[in-house]
């Protein structure tokens, strides 16, 4: 062999060789947990993870924010140490994501459900209070609205707060909100156009004849610039309400409540958002957050029980807790012990709520 | 033909006034576009420091502590780790505040010392457990929400509702602050600590190592491999179509926005490599990605600009092709070269895009160990901590964003010191 | 004035003119003073000597194209072992071109291509068999203007018998840079600052240091182009007398813009026109009694 050839072959089998050995190396075993899934739970779970780590001797989990979907994907990949342990999510998770789980060979899946997250249409303090029904906001951001007659749609014309509702004061509608990729514009979609777009009668009666254009109706948000999409970047959002006194935004409560010197949250059907308010479920636009373990994880990676323990504590998830300081809206009591209990006894979900 | 003379001489003197002022104008418009640009960069670097500058002081609490063996030795063996270190604060707290019997209250008092407080002494008792049952003086940092009352973030005047901190927490931090027991120390924890979800704890080290392994495996991939393809496509390959084809590729590739780095990095280091992911090595494989157009881009240049001169000297002399190369013009070119790496360096260093898909964007508090450790990057953290809402991250945000500039302004400097002493003259 | 005007014009004309005699030795040869002087063309033979005892180096049948430009037509010439041969001629005649057949440069041009034989000491240095690389350690070359290495005066010297091998330790590459040095006649104005940069000297003290450095591998030909045309008087009349006596040992090709210099240094001339050999004859001979027409003009100044 040339000179050439044989140098070729030698780099050859060394580049192999190394190559082997990375993807035996990185099948060696994890060492801590890893944790992906929705940016609204993030703030909570990167708490209980930075806690567990310190007050023990494992290492501290790994929180990625990937949004809800993303990490949900992520999690029912597969099982093993080069897929996810924990998935959170600002919402249950659907049962097309758990048919796709059990094809990988996630089969049985712990969920839990952390405590409930408010959102809130916010203005800047010095902004006059406007009490929104759902039904406003329905007509104020939706791409399209019902017409003069029953059954017709048209592009929506409303530029002011008056045109939607005569009693609201003429600001011109201006929204910032969370972006179509976030958990937190499905949830407000779900909970807040919806509710109030079922307020017209012949609407509401597609949802049973025809739930796709329903659905369509309902969640499709305006794009004529009426409503902005702000990004993920809740700090942003409120900097431009503090710039822009008529302008609302759309977060979740743990921003209200850490910049409450700052923004107000607008009363949603008459309802104010507080912590007392969300927790007994009169504020309306609020939603539980979850997170889902895989039971096959638990004693292979190392810390996993003592991460569920943690965080189904009343030290963290607790009415007085460290994650209600952060904006948390615990489970009240009873709830509370019984999710605890599931978690204790690992026991798996059946069947998703949807 | 003197008459024509006469006539040029006074066609170049009635035009002159006009080209004097167009000359003048251009000056002017040149002196308003570098003032304009240096007004931003005012502006720029003055809201940052504005803005971070506070980050790099840390309100602290002194404390007289009791490292009680009955709380530490509970069972007469001491368990330093499962201590409950938050007992002993409070009751150095107690004896300051003697007053405060109600719970709430005792636990609104307790929430002003930071969580880290309970660590910091476990780690002290951990290296000296001679200290368990003696008194100690101790300095342990204030929570977030104090650090911000010191330092003004936080309007004392607005209704306290509205406020983090209680009308009943501002009384004793007034009260700690004329007993001389608040005291105000350079943060270190910003640059000894990894990422937390306590602002007074949070530190830039992890994210800083995280960077630094990620660059010194772009530097050795990137700078051999950009250096070799410049010169073999500068000095052996045949100049025909598909030199042209590689060179157009190459032009294009420095252009690729880069999270499409991350995107191959996903699909070819991550998903069929196997590689770990959020690894320091897994992101400077991609960095080095990014960085290969641009060497090989500016080591081109430098060694086209090694005069012919040399070139026919060394071959005149009976220099084979690869002599002339390696002896003589890549050592004039290595300034070139060095420059057009660290440049490239200096951007990979910035770059958070392609690190979003390969799992470098997550929240990580230990401090990264080796390669393929998890870590996160300098620009990563900036760009997490700017998301949070807790208002002292918004001034350590700008402290990290600094902290970034400065590194950056010192591998820039490092390409102009390095530059300058491997250039020779010829 | 006139009369010039005049014999160009003729000598467009007969250029142009196709049934002008080529192949028609006698009528060529005849080509005398006050007869009107045309260009060359290709079939016609070079006037004088271009053979000589004790050849070396030959070209013959040289034609060289620069992608379709054809530079050098149809050259013979032989250089004997050690002479000094200058090529003279006008701007653009080829005679640069030329002298980078000798050592193969023009290797180094894409769009050359070279076709004839020449050969060194009987070897065809276009042949498989000869690489370039050892070619350039026999057939040295000094350019038009001084290129030291970014070196220093020793490495600069030092830096061929490196790369040939030629010295098995320190002290005999020593002796070969202190030989060069001083048959270059540098020696002694550089002996105290060998490690000082070759970059460092003035214009003419670099040229020589290329001459150091082309004769440090022991080459048998030294071809130079231009040498002293960037250097002062002083510094060419040093290099002049240098020509001397390095000619006892190597042949020595000089390309020279300046008759004066070929007629100062050399013992043969080749004069070129036009990428055509016209002429090759002793110096005296051709400076005071040119063969050909073209010769005689440009030697007269009438053209160049």
């Amino acid at each position: 062999m040339t000179k050439r050839s044989t140098a070729a072959l030698l780099l050859a089998s060394a580049a192999s060789i190394a190559l082997m050995n990375t993807s035996a190396f990185a099948q060696a075993g994890r060492d801590y947990i890893y944790i992906v899934g929705s940016s609204t739970v993030y703030p909570f779970a990167t708490v209980v993870a930075e806690r567990f780590g310190r007050g023990s001797q494992f290492k501290t989990p790994k929180v990625e924010s990937t949004g809800s979907g993303g990490g949900l994907k992520l999690f029912c990949d597969g099982v093993g140490v080069d897929y996810p342990d924990v998935a959170n999510s600002s919402r249950a998770i659907k049962q097309s994501e758990m048919d796709r789980c059990s094809a990988n060979g996630v089969h049985e899946i712990i969920e839990v459900k952390i405590g409930y997250d408010g959102i809130v249409v916010a203005a800047a303090m010095s902004s006059a209070t406007m009490s929104l029904s759902r039904k406003d906001l329905f007509l104020a951001l939706a791409k399209q609205v019902p017409g003069a007659s029953s059954g017709q749609l048209v592009a929506n014309p409303y530029k002011t707060w008056k045109d939607v509702n005569p009693t609201l004061p003429a600001r011109a509608i201006e929204v910032l909100g969370p972006p179509p990729t976030s958990g937190t514009r499905d949830a407000f979609a779900e909970l807040a156009l919806e509710a109030g777009c079922q307020e017209i009668d012949w609407i509401a009666a597609l949802k049973s004849s025809d739930s796709e254009r329903f659905l369509t109706i309902c969640h499709t948000v305006r794009e004529d610039g009426v409503f902005v999409e702000a990004g993920e970047n809740d700090n942003l959002i409120v900097q431009k309400l503090e710039a822009n006194p008529s302008a609302l935004g759309i977060f979740g409560f743990s921003f209200l409540d850490q910049n409450a010197d700052k923004v107000k949250g607008e009363p949603i059907d008459g309802i104010a958002p507080s912590f007392d308010a969300i927790a007994d479920g009169s504020y309306p636009v609020s939603r539980p957050l979850y997170f889902y373990v895989k039971k096959a994880h638990v004693d292979v990676i190392p810390g996993l029980r003592g991460y569920l323990r943690e965080f189904t504590s009343d030290r963290a998830w607790g009415e007085f807790g460290y994650l209600s300081d952060r904006g948390l809206i615990p489970l009240p009591d009873e709830e509370r012990s019984q999710v605890a209990a599931a978690v204790a006894d690992l026991s798996p979900m059946s069947a998703a709520k949807n | 033909m003197t008459r024509s003379k006469n006539v040029s001489r006074q066609k170049v003197e009635a035009g002159l006034k006009q080209r004097r002022r167009r000359e003048r104008w251009f000056q002017m418009l040149g002196l308003l576009a570098t003032t304009i640009g240096v007004v931003f960069l005012l502006v720029f670097f003055s809201t940052l420091i504005s803005k971070g500058s506070s980050a790099f002081m840390q309100t602290h609490i002194m404390l007289d502590v009791e490292y009680s063996a009955e709380i530490i030795s509970p069972d007469g063996k001491p368990d330093t780790v499962y201590a409950d270190y938050d007992a002993i604060i409070r009751n150095a707290l107690m004896e300051i505040f003697p007053e405060v019997t109600d719970r709430r209250e005792r636990r609104d008092l307790q929430r002003m010392v930071s969580i880290g407080a309970g660590y910091q002494m476990r780690a002290v008792i951990e290296r000296d457990p001679s200290l368990i049952g003696t008194r100690q003086s101790i300095v342990v940092p204030a929570a977030a929400n104090v650090d911000m009352v010191v330092k003004g973030n936080i309007d004392r005047d607005i209704d306290e509702n509205l406020r983090p901190v209680s009308d009943r927490q501002l009384a004793w931090i007034d009260r700690l602050d004329a007993e001389g027991k608040l005291v105000t120390q350079f943060n270190t924890a910003l640059f000894t600590n990894g990422d937390s979800r306590e602002p007074e704890l949070a530190g830039i080290r992890g994210a800083l190592m995280g960077s630094l392994y990620m660059l010194v495996v772009t530097i050795v991939l990137a700078f051999p491999v950009g250096a070799a393809a410049a010169v073999y496509l500068e000095e052996f390959a045949p100049r025909n179509r598909w030199s042209d084809l590689i060179e157009v590729n190459i032009n294009n590739l420095a252009a690729v926005p880069s999270i499409v780095f991350g995107l191959l990095a996903l699909a070819v280091f991550i998903n069929w490599m196997s590689l770990p992911r959020s690894a320091p090595l897994v992101g400077g494989l991609a960095l080095s990605l990014l960085t290969l157009p641009v060497i090989i881009i500016a080591s081109r240049a430098a060694i086209k600009s090694v005069p012919p001169s040399i070139r026919e000297a060394a071959l005149g002399v009976g220099a084979s092709k690869m002599q002339v190369v390696f002896h003589h013009v890549l050592p004039l070119a290595l300034p070139g070269m060095l420059t057009g790496a660290i440049i490239g360096m200096s951007r990979a260093l910035g770059e958070s895009a392609p690190l979003l898909m390969i799992g470098m964007v997550a929240f990580i508090v230990d401090v990264p160990a080796g390669f393929t450790d998890p870590a996160t990057a300098l620009p990563v953290q900036i760009y997490l901590w700017a998301d949070s809402p807790e208002r002292a991250f918004a001034e350590r945000t700008s402290a990290a964003i600094i902290v970034l500039l400065g590194f950056l302004l010192l591998m820039n400097l490092t390409a102009v010191i390095l530059r300058k002493r491997v250039e020779r003259k010829w | 004035m006139t009369k010039l005007t005049q014999k160009e014009d003729s000598a467009v004309s007969h250029a142009d003119a196709p049934d002008m005699q080529r192949s028609d030795r006698v009528s060529v040869a005849g080509e005398r003073r006050g007869d009107t002087a045309r260009a060359m063309e290709i079939g016609d033979t070079t006037v004088g000597n271009v053979r000589c005892a004790d050849a070396f180096v030959t070209a013959e049948k040289v034609n060289v194209y620069y992608g379709d430009n054809h530079a050098i037509k149809d050259v013979t010439l032989e250089i004997s072992r050690s002479e000094v041969i200058a090529l003279i001629g006008p701007s653009g005649c080829g005679k640069s071109t030329f002298l980078r057949c000798l050592n193969r440069m023009n290797d180094t041009i894409e769009s050359a291509r070279v076709t004839g034989r020449i050969t060194l000491d009987g070897q065809d240095i276009y042949s498989k068999e000869l690489d370039p690389v050892a070619l350039r350690a026999r057939v040295g070359m000094v350019f038009q203007k001084p290129n030291p290495f970014p070196k220093s005066i020793y490495d600069n010297v030092a830096y061929g018998p490196r790369i040939h091998g030629l010295a098995a330790d320190r002290s005999e590459l020593d002796a070969i840079v202190h030989t060069s040095l001083d048959r270059a006649g540098l020696l002694k104005e550089v002996k105290d600052r060998l490690d000082e940069p070759g970059t460092g000297l003035s214009g003419g003290q670099q040229q020589r240091l290329c001459i150091a450095r082309t004769i440090a591998v022991n080459p048998e030909v030294i071809l130079m182009d231009e040498p002293c045309s960037a250097l002062d008087p002083i510094a060419t009349a040093r290099i002049e007398d240098l020509m001397d006596e390095l000619s006892q040992n190597y042949a020595i090709v000089i390309v020279t813009h300046s008759m004066q210099q070929a007629a100062r240094v050399s013992k043969r001339v080749a004069y070129f026109h036009l990428g055509h050999l016209v002429e090759v004859d002793d110096t005296d001979r051709i400076f005071t009694n040119p063969q050909h027409k073209l010769t005689e003009d440009y030697i007269t100044g009438r053209i160049g």
